[in-house]
């Protein structure tokens, strides 16, 4: 960890300008207590969300997921903050900290520039697309929309448990037999140097049609429910186009930053972002992404994804109930 | 010298690739930008807690979204403010705690866009013209979302 902080010294002024922040926030509050709410709580409910963001940036990472896939449905799932809210700060959740993890990745040569602008077109759109939905159901819908998405996403977050389970089918270096038509114009080939087994790795990435049809669907997933989309990103450049997993996983980080840069815009512009409540979500993002990046090798990622999938199948189940009941108005007694 | 190896890997031995210079760029603006966003967050979140100079009160803030108000409620239920927010509201406040703070936000969000361009500037410059495009193309669609 000492190394690590005199390796990055922009890490340690941020640990440190946060320890700072919040001692003073605690002990200069000019905060007022309210019904809801006591000076105090306000403070706690501030440093609750920043270390609840460190922790779930740091799974994240090691879980090879964005951010938003553990932040939405939890607080979707067990917390009565109004939806629109919640999704907003969950594309905070999954972009900043793929946002700060686009530096290192692009200097170590294993995020693929050519095929992260490729797929950002249709990822992008989707985004934008999925956001402007999600605004424009929530100003129609009110509360029958918002119990359509718990139960939504509560079904895509069993699927994307499932995905998890059979996980074992990544390939690290796909070999792509034929090359389509489009890829093969395109140029989608490259190389990065694999440090482990200190060579070049050469690759083709195939299916380019397919790939942006699908990136297409994942960018609105996730500019409507605000989860990035960090669960799909892989699959896709990894077994669908066959791009490397070290390339695929560093890649995906990458193109949801840029995709959720565009989703985001309709929601600040909407007054959907509040800023107070946004911020330690923010700097948990930015402080635990670079801390899960380097400790990534450290830890096995196996267990964390283990206890992901725990957490996605019971966060799924609440989801699922809270849809039902909001939808059919009928009381499903679970915890 | 490139040769196979048993699980049908191309690969070099010897043959390190360099790293393209347009990721290099772009991974940079992005990874400063953010950062220093989250500085601005940081002086924001202070101003917000320590000082009276508040756009909107934050104990009004916190408890609304604790309490499951809707985004609508939240801004109409607010002393002086009373209605929904457009485009980019936080410029006008940027001298308020939320402003700054919401500004913070923005800048690691909008690191993005010039990220991109220049980025294709440099894919532009190594001769790389349809990549270069493309990202022209991303770059003009974020630029889209962010118009109010």
């Amino acid at each position: 960890m000492t190394s690590l902080l005199k390796r990055i010294p922009e890490l340690t002024l941020l640990i440190v300008g946060t320890i700072v922040i919040y001692i003073a926030m605690g002990l200069l509050s000019e905060v007022n207590d309210t019904n809801i709410l006591s000076a105090d709580g306000a403070w706690a409910l501030v440093v609750g969300s920043f270390l609840m963001s460190l922790v779930i940036a740091i799974v994240a990472v090691l879980g090879g997921v964005g951010g938003g896939v553990l932040y939405t449905p939890v607080m979707l799932g067990f917390t009565s903050i109004d939806s629109l809210l919640v999704r907003s700060t969950g594309l905070v959740v999954a972009m900043f900290s793929g946002l700060v993890s686009s530096g290192p990745f692009m200097r170590k040569g294993l995020a693929d520039i050519r095929i992260v602008f490729y797929c950002a077109i249709p990822i992008v759109i989707g985004a934008m697309l999925g956001a402007q939905v999600a605004i424009g159901m929530a100003e129609t819908m009110g509360e029958e929309g918002d119990a359509i998405v718990r139960l939504l996403l509560g079904l895509i977050l069993v699927f994307i448990a499932v995905m998890f389970i059979m996980g074992g089918s990544k390939n690290e270096y796909p070999k792509p037999k034929h090359v389509d038509a489009l890829s093969k114009k395109l140029h989608l080939q490259s190389s990065y140097h694999e440090e482990s087994l200190n060579k070049t790795i050469h690759y083709k990435a195939v299916r380019a049609l397919p790939g942006a049809i699908l990136f297409l669907l994942v960018g609105f997933t996730g500019g409507f429910f605000g989860l990035g989309g960090g669960w799909a990103v892989v699959p896709v450049l990894n077994l669908v186009m066959a791009v490397p997993l070290k390339v695929s996983a560093a890649s995906s980080g990458v193109l949801l930053a840029m995709g959720n840069a565009a989703a985001i815009w309709p929601y600040i512009m909407k007054g959907a972002l509040i800023a107070v409540f946004a911020a330690p979500w923010m700097i948990g993002q930015v402080i635990g992404g670079i801390l899960g990046a380097h400790i990534l090798s450290k830890i096995n990622a196996g267990f964390v994804r283990n206890i992901l999938i725990v957490l996605l199948l019971l966060t799924s189940i609440k989801l699922i109930s809270r849809g039902i009941e909001g939808y059919f108005g009928i009381d499903i007694p679970i915890i | 010298m490139k040769q196979e190896n048993q699980n049908d890997v191309d690969y070099d031995e010897d043959d390190r690739p360099l790293v393209p210079r347009a990721g290099i760029i772009y991974g940079d603006i992005i990874y400063w930008g953010t950062i220093a966003g989250t500085f601005l967050v940081m002086i924001g979140s202070v101003v917000t807690f320590t000082t009276t100079n508040n756009f909107i009160d934050p104990a009004y803030l916190l408890s609304a979204v604790v309490d499951g108000k809707t985004v609508e409620d939240i801004w109409k239920g607010a002393e002086g403010v009373n209605q929904l927010p457009s485009g980019h509201w936080y410029l006008d406040q940027i001298s308020t705690g939320n402003g700054l703070t919401m500004a913070g936000i923005a800048i690691g969000v909008f690191s993005v866009t010039p990220a991109i361009f220049a980025s294709a500037f440099a894919l532009y410059k190594d001769g790389q013209k349809l990549f270069g495009s493309i990202a022209v193309v991303a770059g003009l669609i974020t630029i889209y979302a962010m118009m109010p």
